[in-house]
């Protein structure tokens, strides 16, 4: 019962949590639309409150000191005129252990697309957000991006490390267990 | 843009329906035959074929060469996973392990039971980097032979790392990360290896590796199963080669004895047993398929955890590749304040997903408690009946993974030509297309094939109630076998959803 309670308390709260913003899953997609000479981009559509967003990353696998470009497109759902006003990036480091965020521009429409450049120095996952407000409230969009290629040796590295340091392990438990076995007998013969 | 497969059609979807209703009647007024059929045919009878089947199973050379096959597909998806291009339908690390591996290896559990865990590649890497042979038995001193703790010798560890790899599956997105990908299946590796390296026999595949267990129960409606030849000759066997091994062959990994086996769940099919077996008694049958998990198969409370944590998981599977899910997680994120991958919304929806079937399934087994008035503790009663979440969990995810197996492999084939897909451009649209039109069999076989499989889960769940609940006064008559309305109900709320989420458009993967 005392359980039951939390849960419903849980619940109840969930439900009359105020929504600050709105936030959307970045889960991106690659495409190359085969009519143009763009290069690949990484892209995203979603609905987000009153809102339609297109954004598209170029190039869609950046590499460090590389310029970038993200292009954002923000149409109303009711299908009257895009939105008009500023739209700030901002980025922030995704690894773990470390939140630190930092504008990177704003922006006005130009040609209701909303341009942004890039240059990224260190490779790693970063999280840019892009934010506006309309008719009052705050929008927030978040969607991952990858500088550079990760290190290969990483995963293996630590793989190999651990399997390295477990069999060398349970070899040297072996050998001092057969050589203990060996004096114990020994010495049983001495005994005798 | 966002493809999605077409669903089930509604003519279909009426069949099953119907299928469904009759049988739950039959169930309702039928009465269980006391003898259901116990046929067996023993593979190594087959004319022409029963030699090569006898050669395959008491030679370790056939499945050796099975083996390094598929340590070399494993090797390759590590390399190109972690060195090959991040576009998933370009590297076959993604494409490999997620549309053909993992689909196709829920398909061949319906042929060939447990099989792929005699060829899976952690096992056989363990093997070879803690004891150094191919496959001769090695000597003892190569493991620290330690006893598995107490608290952990149940499959409740499986069932948790079978959650994690969902939620990195479904909820990280690994699917769709070759990188990623490499990484989890070098995990695994470690895992097993350091398993084999401190624990007695094969512990991973026993108590912790999820694929394996999986493939465990499911392999207990499997129509194979590796069994003694007669009963007869095991009752008067005093050296037990099948459990301890011999000079040469290794004991049994999963601590079975043929002479008493009466499940698939634990058995890995590496065939020691038929190897080891002095009598040459033990050989691959026929059997009917569900007489296992009907009858055959002893009840226990964590396996009962493990097979509705399946069964939950497999419709968690399906719900999250609706196009409707993602704007489902949106909402709740906008509730909780959640961003960027939105993983704590992601994990609120796959733990109402875990505890929606499972309580809804202890709730059919109280009322079944109440109405039957047994003096069977709840717990047994739970264990006892939870079988049924096996056909319906298998039916669901077999038509599932069918959709992705037919209609996402086309071009798979092109892959080896560039494994790490370097250079390789994202799909264009004209491509996608191409792909999405492509199937490997005619659509309309498809949605036979997809109906045909939900109607039989559907005809194995009812047997299980049938003859799970037999002792509980029902076969008093009619009106007692009212008493299992409960757990049909469940049966019925269960199918009818996976149904719907068949009959919905579907994603597709890459």
């Amino acid at each position: 019962m005392k359980h039951l309670k939390t849960v419903v308390l849980f619940v109840l709260w969930l439900w009359t949590l105020p929504a600050l913003a709105h936030h959307v899953l970045g889960r991106p997609s690659y495409s190359l639309n085969e009519d143009s000479n763009t290069p690949p981009s990484m892209q995203m559509e979603t609905q987000i409150g009153d809102y339609f967003v297109n954004y598209m990353v170029y190039p869609a696998f950046p590499r460090p000191n590389e310029p970038g470009r993200i292009n954002l497109y923000v149409n109303h759902l009711d299908g009257s005129a895009p939105f008009a006003g500023k739209v700030t990036f901002r980025v922030r480091d995704d690894s773990w252990f470390s939140r630190h965020e930092e504008t990177i521009g704003e922006q006005a429409p130009d040609d209701n697309v909303f341009r942004q450049g890039f240059v990224f120095s260190k490779k790693g996952d970063y999280i840019i957000t892009a934010a506006f407000e309309a008719d009052g409230q705050p929008y927030l969009i978040d969607f991952p991006l990858r500088i550079g290629q990760p290190s290969p040796v990483g995963p293996l590295g630590i793989s190999v490390a651990v399997l390295l340091s477990v069999l060398i392990g349970v070899s040297l438990i072996q050998r001092r267990r057969l050589m203990r076995g060996k004096i114990r007998a020994a010495h049983e013969e001495q005994a005798r | 843009m966002i493809m999605t497969h077409p669903g089930l059609p509604w003519g279909w979807e009426l069949a099953v329906w119907a299928v469904m209703l009759l049988l739950t009647l039959r169930a309702l007024y039928r009465p269980v035959a006391a003898n259901p059929g116990q046929w067996r045919y023993t593979l190594t009878r087959l004319p022409g074929l029963g030699a090569l089947v006898r050669y395959a199973t008491r030679h370790p050379g056939p499945l050796l060469v099975l083996k390094v096959f598929s340590v070399a597909l494993f090797l390759l998806v590590i390399v190109a996973g972690l060195a090959g291009s991040p576009i998933p339908e370009r590297n076959i690390a993604t494409a490999l392990t997620w549309n053909l591996w993992w689909t196709g290896l829920i398909v061949s559990v319906f042929f060939l039971g447990s099989a792929w865990c005699a060829v899976c590649p952690w096992d056989t890497l363990a093997d070879w980097l803690v004891k150094h042979r191919l496959w001769r038995r090695a000597p003892a001193e190569r493991s620290l032979n330690l006893r598995v703790p107490i608290q952990l010798r149940n499959i409740l560890p499986a069932l948790l790392l079978f959650i994690g790899l969902t939620w990195l599956e479904l909820g990280v997105g690994v699917t769709t990360n070759p990188y990623a990908t490499a990484s989890i299946a070098l995990l695994m590796l470690v895992l097993a290896t350091v398993s084999l390296a401190l624990f007695e026999r094969k512990a991973f595949c026993r108590y912790f590796c999820p694929v394996g267990r999986t493939i465990g129960f499911y392999a207990q409606l499997a129509p194979v199963e590796l069994r003694p030849i007669s009963t007869d000759v095991c009752s008067t066997c005093t050296t037990l080669d099948c459990y301890h091994g011999n000079a040469d062959i290794e004991p049994c990994p999963t601590h079975l004895v043929m002479g008493r086996i009466s499940q698939n769940t634990y058995c890995t099919s590496c065939g020691h047993c038929a190897q080891s077996c002095p009598h040459e008694n033990i050989a691959w049958r026929l059997r009917p398929p569900g007489t296992e998990a009907s009858q055959d198969a002893r009840p226990h409370w964590d396996e009962a955890w493990f097979m509705l944590g399946l069964l939950a998981l497999t419709l968690f599977h399906g719900l999250t590749m609706m196009p409707f899910w993602e704007s489902w997680m949106t909402g709740l994120a906008r509730r909780i304040g959640d961003s960027g991958q939105l993983l704590w919304s992601f994990s609120i929806g796959l733990t109402v997903s875990l505890v929606v079937p499972i309580g809804v399934y202890a709730l059919a087994v109280w009322l079944t408690q109440r109405l039957v008035r047994v003096s069977l503790p709840f717990s047994r009663l739970f264990a006892r009946l939870a079988f049924v979440a096996v056909p319906l969990a298998f039916a669901y995810h077999l038509a599932h993974n069918l959709n992705h197996l037919v209609r996402e492999n086309d071009g798979l084939a092109a892959l080896f030509t560039n494994p790490l897909g370097n250079g390789a451009l994202p799909l264009s649209m004209a491509e996608k297309h191409a792909r999405h039109l492509h199937l490997l069999i005619p659509q309309d076989m498809l949605f036979a094939l997809q109906a045909g499989l939900m109607m039989l889960g559907f005809y194995l769940a009812v047997e299980v109630i049938r003859r799970r609940s037999m002792g509980l006064t029902v076969n008093q008559g009619a009106a007692s076998r009212l008493r299992l309305l409960p757990l049909l109900a469940f049966t019925l709320l269960i199918h009818a959803t996976s149904l719907w989420l068949l009959a919905q458009p579907m994603i597709m993967r890459m």
